[in-house]
C-alpha cells in the first residue's frame, strides 16, 4: 500500500514544503501560521485543478435548455414509471452527447490525497515524528510544534489530552457540518429545478443532514489530526463559494434561482435603455470558440 | 460476507446519497448497480462496481447500463 501512495506522499509533502517555505519569511518558519496556510494552499491548488471539470459540467447543465421539450414529453409519458422515466432520460442524454451530472469522480479523485495528507500529518505527529515524502528532518521537527489556534497540527482528538486540541476539533467538525448543510440546503432551495412532491423528501434530506453529518464528521474528526480537519473545512468552504457563486452567475435552467436572474436581467433592459452602460453591467459568459456550437438559449416566457 | 456489503450500500442509498444532489451519469446508478453485481457475483460483483465507478466520470457520458445476470443453468 505504502509503495502505491508513496508518489502521493510525495506530492503532498513537496506542495506544503514549498507553500511553506514562501511563507517562512513573512510568517517565520515554525510558526503554525505558515504550515497551516500551507495546508490551505494545497486545498486551494487541488481545487483549481478541478475546476475545468466543473465548468464543463456547467456547460453540459447548459446544454440541457435546448433538450427541455424532450424531457418533458419523458415525463409525461412515463409519469407513473420512475423507473422508465430515468432510463429515457439517460438515453436521451447519450444521445446528445451532453451529461449534467458530474459522477464522483471530483470528489473520489479527492480521496487519495486526503488520505495521504492524513498519513503524512500522522508521520509528523508520532514521537518521534516520521518523515514522509520529500519532508526533512528540520520540516517534521518544525511541523510537529506548529499550532493552529493552539492546537499543534498534528495532533487528533482522541490522541492528545491538551484541551485545547479538543475545542479546536469540536469548532473544526462544527464548521464542516455547517458548511455541508449550507452548501446542500443552497442548492436544493435555489440551484436545483423545482420538481413535483419535492417537498417531503427535502424535508428529509435536511433531517438527515442536520443530524447524521455531525455524527458522521465528529466519528471520523475525533481520529483525523488537526491538519486534516484544516484540510476538510477549506475544501468545504471552497465547494460552497464555488457553488454560491454558479448559482449566481450561471444558474441550471428551470431552477429558481434562473428565474431570479432572468427577472433581473429583463428589468434591467426595460429600465435602461442606452445599450452601452446596460452591456458594461451584463457580465457575459465566456464561450468557447471554435468548438460545437452551444445551443442557443429559447428562454422567452 | 456479500449481505454486509450490499447492507453497507443500502445503508449509504437510504441515508447519505439522498442529501447530496444526484449526480450518477448512469441508470440505475453506481450503487445499485453494485448491490446488484455484489449479489449475484460477490466478489467479482466488486470489480464490476468498482469499473462501473471508473466508467462512470466527466469524460462519459452515461446511459442505460444494467447488470448482465447469467442464467444460473443447472446450479439450482
Amino acid at each position: 500500500m505504502d509503495t502505491i501512495l508513496n508518489p502521493l506522499y510525495f506530492a503532498v509533502s513537496w506542495v506544503i514544503i514549498t507553500i511553506h517555505d514562501l511563507l517562512s519569511p513573512i510568517f517565520s518558519e515554525d510558526s503554525g501560521v505558515s504550515w497551516s496556510l500551507s495546508i490551505i494552499g494545497l486545498v486551494i491548488i487541488i481545487r483549481i485543478i478541478l475546476i475545468p471539470l466543473f465548468v464543463k459540467q456547467i456547460k453540459s447543465q447548459r446544454a440541457l435548455t435546448a433538450l427541455q421539450p424532450h424531457m418533458k414529453e419523458i415525463q409525461k409519458k412515463y409519469k407513473d414509471d420512475r423507473q422508465k422515466q430515468s432510463e429515457e432520460m439517460m438515453k436521451l442524454y447519450k444521445e446528445h452527447k451532453t451529461n449534467p451530472l458530474a459522477s464522483c469522480f471530483p470528489i473520489l479523485a479527492q480521496a487519495p490525497i486526503f488520505f495521504a495528507l492524513f498519513t503524512v500529518l500522522n508521520g509528523i505527529g508520532r514521537n518521534p515524528p516520521v518523515k514522509r515524502g520529500v519532508l526533512t528532518q528540520e520540516d517534521v521537527v518544525s511541523a510537529a510544534q506548529a499550532k493552529f489556534f493552539g492546537a499543534p497540527i498534528s495532533d487528533t482528538f482522541l490522541g492528545s489530552d491538551v484541551t485545547t486540541v479538543k475545542i479546536v476539533t469540536v469548532f473544526l467538525i462544527a464548521f464542516m457540518s455547517a458548511t455541508t448543510f449550507t452548501t446542500q440546503r443552497q442548492l436544493m432551495v435555489k440551484g436545483m429545478p423545482k420538481m413535483d412532491s419535492s417537498n417531503n423528501m427535502m424535508l428529509q434530506q435536511q433531517k438527515i443532514m442536520l443530524y447524521l453529518f455531525p455524527v458522521i464528521f465528529a466519528v471520523s474528526g475525533v481520529n483525523f489530526p488537526i491538519g486534516v480537519l484544516i484540510y476538510w473545512s477549506t475544501t468545504n468552504l471552497w465547494t460552497w463559494g464555488q457553488q454560491y457563486y454558479v448559482i449566481k452567475r450561471n444558474p441550471t435552467p428551470g431552477s429558481p434561482a434562473y428565474e431570479e436572474l432572468e427577472r433581473k436581467r429583463k428589468q434591467k433592459n426595460g429600465d435602461i435603455q442606452s445599450p452601452d452602460s446596460g452591456s458594461n453591467e451584463t457580465v457575459q459568459e465566456p464561450e468557447i470558440k471554435g468548438q460545437r456550437k452551444q445551443p442557443k438559449k429559447k428562454k422567452k416566457k | 460476507m456479500r449481505k454486509i456489503f450490499v447492507g453497507i450500500i443500502h445503508f449509504y442509498q437510504k441515508w447519505i446519497s439522498p442529501s447530496f444532489a444526484p449526480r450518477c451519469k448512469y441508470y440505475p446508478s453506481c450503487s445499485s448497480y453494485a448491490a446488484t453485481a455484489i449479489e449475484n457475483y460477490g466478489i467479482k460483483g466488486v470489480a464490476m462496481a468498482a469499473w462501473r465507478l471508473l466508467r462512470c466520470n466527466p469524460w462519459s457520458h452515461g446511459g442505460v447500463d444494467y447488470v448482465v445476470i447469467k442464467e444460473k443453468v443447472g446450479a439450482n
